[in-house]
């Protein structure tokens, strides 16, 4: 009996000790797998790295900008730029200006009020057709019925085919913004597709996404916010230098490049040194994008030129890029278009910081010092609401920092501050219905097509977008942004935008502040020498990738 | 017979009630987000719209459609199409679904395995140097948002040893065979996945670890030891078990705000999850999108609960007696 109990007690002793040691044999397992992982995991082991010789990788930090098709990419400019690859233009522009693209060349009738475009008999779609004039012909007609959101297809009055490689397009009536517009924006789309389609926006067939550019579209994975382009070895310019051409999402583009996950991303100015030291060449744009400050000018006080002007003088553009910015920045022209512009008007009037002229303005208009320091009206207070938000800038969220630092000059010539940090969307949607005192915002395409000055005046241009001052009070600006886009003289059309600089930096409806420097990064090795379009892509896009790297 | 279907149909109604509410949410509160797809899209754009033009967009994007509608459409599993991303917002949410529990779901797992274990072990050593200064640790470690430790590793482990890529999921459009495309996610997913861990698992080790403490002072446990029991099953099968409902708790909860709880990191790291999908439908006001998700990842916590309550009474069956 005590021998069994003992056996007894022996095996359960002896399972115990199995069991423990199935536990423990368990756990040096998973540690020797964890450990085995982080071998193979942490060196370059990567057979992808091999395939990657012959692909571009660029970063960007949204991922999603629609689909690469005229009618299915987001309205923004990384949005065009995706679709750019896919379809071409009449007209292109590089470092220097406008070169050809699908119109080998182009000259203006004056006479007949008409430009004649001259196409390229090696250009082809990607299905292997070729592009003809019967496709641009086309291509006004389409846009007229269907308008595309980057430019419209009315100032085009009639289209002759003249012959297969020659077009002439009929103005409506003179649109100086023409070769911008329509040569150098408007995508060109294959006639023998898109005739049958009827809604183009919701057309997902592969087919809507032949064009006539150096890649062929081949996938968006929208969960991933990835782009895959191949490059069309029949482009009519010549195949392109790399066969693969991917976007790629990283919420820390710098990150990603650095550590060779891509070949292209956007950095901040002050990380250009320590780049350059590894080998990555950096690249500067013009002064083309610039912050501003929107004033409520149709809201007491505010619809007063001379508060406004007020506003102007208390503050100080250079301490904001001071403090804000570390110095990485160019105070702007109040006059809108941009200092590095062909027609930028040095004699704009300016607003040096001055906060007791600022002060006696204020005090000519009724306002009367307090003891607490702020000016009072009626017993009230000179009290205003600031609001600030993260912009997009090329394709960029960039926070603000500038909200502070107004608010503090404003506060210094005795106006009430209340800063409001809110989301961009509920900015935009606060701006859009005039619901707001100030607030701080930006925008691109000031260095391209002086148009830009249009849509960022008057309502009559520019009425959705929430940069666009709307500001429709004086006739006799009206009236010279009406004659800027009719006059197809070009030095006739400078002296015009001179004058329209000047009325506007005097009525200062909404302040440009300044221009923060801009700047990219790129890997060397891929054979690419990326680079900043004058003017900026297109209308004015102020990215570094324009399809021209990829081609020369 | 009568009792046990009163005991289980009145939670399920009270289930029911809840997850009306709850799409009844999920339909309101994005509506009440300031601003439209269409401000989103196009009023900070390089594109100006005229008056006519927004009108026409505004018509075509924006579906204004009622609770009744869009109860319906969910009824016949119709979850909406997106604006935005002009898919069918059940196919963009299916296909960011796994990577969220790839991530979350590993996450979770770990940290409450290596919670749990390393708490009970702590325990069991109460007042000793390793347990004082892995509760020291712990306390500091639980202190620390998940936002500080990602950009930390980051910083390290991908920006100056280059080891670990800085974002995304896996090496986009890589030609690769199935192993290294499994190696390449496993690659991608190490940073994510410590940050979560790291954020995760000290909480899961002081709640084993404090349960365990409370444990090991009962009557049970000491007759355990008296018998003579191995100490591994003294505080597993004896001690650790009783301990370990709210560490199944924390590991509901923790599971069940899976959607939000990936937001920070996902974005962080670009994963490619149901949090980036959410911020990015949120930052456009795509409100199908935002609809959709809102309601699963609310829907998800009843479930959770529900599971819990399940699971509860497996693992403790008093928990059934005292209901």
């Amino acid at each position: 009996m005590h021998t069994v109990a003992a056996t007894k007690k022996t095996v359960k002793h002896s399972v115990t000790r199995h069991k423990k040691n199935i536990i423990q044999i368990g756990f040096h397992g998973m540690i020797t797998a964890v450990l085995l992982a982080v071998v193979f995991m942490v060196p370059d082991l990567y057979a992808a790295k091999d395939v990657r010789a012959s692909d571009v990788r660029i970063a960007d930090s949204k991922g999603d900008w629609g689909y690469p098709n005229p009618y299915r990419h987001y309205p923004r400019g990384p949005g065009y730029v995706r679709m750019s690859w896919v379809f071409d233009t009449l007209v292109w522009k590089d470092q220097k200006g406008y070169i050809p693209a699908l119109a080998r060349t182009w000259s203006y009738d004056s006479d007949k009020s008409a430009f004649v475009f001259t196409l390229n008999p090696g250009a082809k779609w990607h299905d292997g057709q070729p592009v003809t004039a019967q496709d641009v012909a086309f291509t006004i007609a389409y846009y007229k019925k269907h308008p595309y959101q980057w430019v419209s297809a009315d100032a085009v009055d009639r289209v002759e085919v003249v012959d297969d490689h020659t077009v002439v397009l009929y103005l409506t009536e003179p649109y100086s913004p023409f070769l911008s517009d329509i040569g150098g924006t408007m995508p060109i789309l294959p006639r023998h597709i898109w005739k049958t389609i009827a809604d183009p926006r919701a057309c997902d067939d592969p087919a809507c996404f032949i064009g006539s550019g150096p890649y062929v579209f081949k996938d968006f994975n929208k969960t991933r916010g990835t782009y895959l382009f191949e490059a069309f070895a029949a482009y009519y310019q010549g195949p392109p230098k790399n066969k693969r051409l991917i976007y790629v999402r990283t919420s820390k583009p710098l990150m990603s490049l650095a550590t060779g996950q891509v070949d292209l991303a956007n950095i901040q100015p002050d990380m250009a040194g320590p780049l350059d030291k590894k080998g990555l060449i950096i690249i500067k744009n013009e002064r083309g994008w610039n912050k501003k400050l929107m004033i409520n000018h149709k809201k007491t006080p505010f619809n007063d030129r001379v508060f406004r002007q007020a506003l102007a003088f208390a503050i100080n553009q250079q301490e904001i890029i001071d403090k804000a910015h570390r110095g990485f920045a160019t105070p702007a022209s109040y006059g809108l278009l941009s200092i590095d512009h062909d027609m930028y008007n040095p004699d704009t009037p300016k607003y040096r910081c001055d906060p007791q002229k600022a002060r006696d303005m204020i005090a000519s208009l009724g306002w009367t010092s307090g003891q607490d320091g702020f000016f009072h009206k009626n017993g009230h207070p000179l009290a205003l609401e600031l609001i600030s938000s993260s912009l997009t800038v090329a394709g960029e969220s960039v926070a603000d920092r500038d909200g502070e630092i107004i608010k503090k000059q404003l506060t210094d010539i005795g106006i009430k501050v209340t800063l409001i940090n809110q989301e961009q969307t509920t900015t935009d949607s606060r701006v859009r219905n005039w619901d707001f005192d100030l607030a701080v915002s930006g925008h691109g395409g000031i260095a391209g097509d002086p148009r830009i000055l249009n849509e960022m005046i008057s309502s009559s241009y520019g009425a959705g977008s929430v940069n666009c001052a709307r500001y429709d009070d004086s006739p006799e600006l009206n009236a010279l942004l009406q004659a800027q886009i009719r006059e197809m003289d070009a030095a006739k059309r400078r002296q015009i935008v001179f004058h329209i600089q000047e009325i506007y930096a005097r009525q200062i409806p909404a302040i440009s502040l300044y221009y923060p420097d801009t700047m990219a990064a790129y890997n060397k090795d891929t054979g690419v020498i990326w680079f900043y379009t004058k003017g900026g892509i297109s209308k004015g896009v102020p990215i570094p990738q324009n399809k021209m790297s990829l081609i020369r | 017979m009568r009792t046990r279907q009163h005991k289980w149909s009145r939670p399920v109604f009270a289930y029911l009630a809840a997850a009306l509410i709850l799409v009844y949410l999920s339909y309101l509160l994005p509506q009440l987000l300031p601003g439209d797809f269409v401000t989103a899209m196009y009023a900070g754009a390089d594109v100006s719209l005229n008056a006519l033009q927004e009108a026409e967009l505004k018509a075509y994007f924006l579906d204004n459609q009622t609770f009744g509608e869009y109860l319906g459409n969910l009824v016949r599993l119709d979850w909406g199409y997106s604006a935005a991303f002009f898919a069918p917002v059940s196919t963009l949410f299916f296909a960011a679904l796994p990577w969220t529990i790839v991530l979350m779901g590993t996450a979770h797992i770990l940290s409450s395995f290596l919670g749990f274990f390393l708490g009970v072990e702590a325990a069991w050593r109460r007042g000793s140097l390793v347990e004082k200064s892995g509760v020291g640790t712990m306390t500091v470690l639980e202190g620390i948002p998940e936002i500080c430790t990602g950009a930390l590793l980051l910083l390290v482990f991908s920006l100056h040893l280059g080891w670990f890529p800085a974002a995304g999921a896996q090496t986009a459009y890589a030609e690769q065979t199935t192993f290294q495309w499994v190696l390449d996610v496993l690659h991608h997913l190490t940073l994510p996945l410590i940050t979560l861990v790291a954020a995760y698992f000290p909480g899961n080790f002081l709640l084993a670890r404090a349960g365990m403490v409370m444990v090991l002072k009962k009557q049970f446990v000491l007759t355990a030891k008296a018998k003579g029991l191995p100490p591994g099953r003294v505080r597993y099968a004896h001690a650790a078990r009783n301990a370990l409902l709210p560490l199944v708790t924390r590991f509901g909860l923790r599971f069940a705000f899976m959607v939000t709880g990936a937001l920070v990191v996902e974005t962080i790291f670009s994963y490619p999850g149901l949090g980036t999908l959410l911020f990015n439908a949120i930052s456009m006001r795509d409100l199908p999108l935002i609809q959709g998700i809102v309601l699963f990842a609310s829907l998800m916590v009843l479930v959770v609960n529900l599971c819990m309550e399940w699971v509860y009474t497996l693992l403790d069956p008093r928990v059934s007696h005292a209901s």
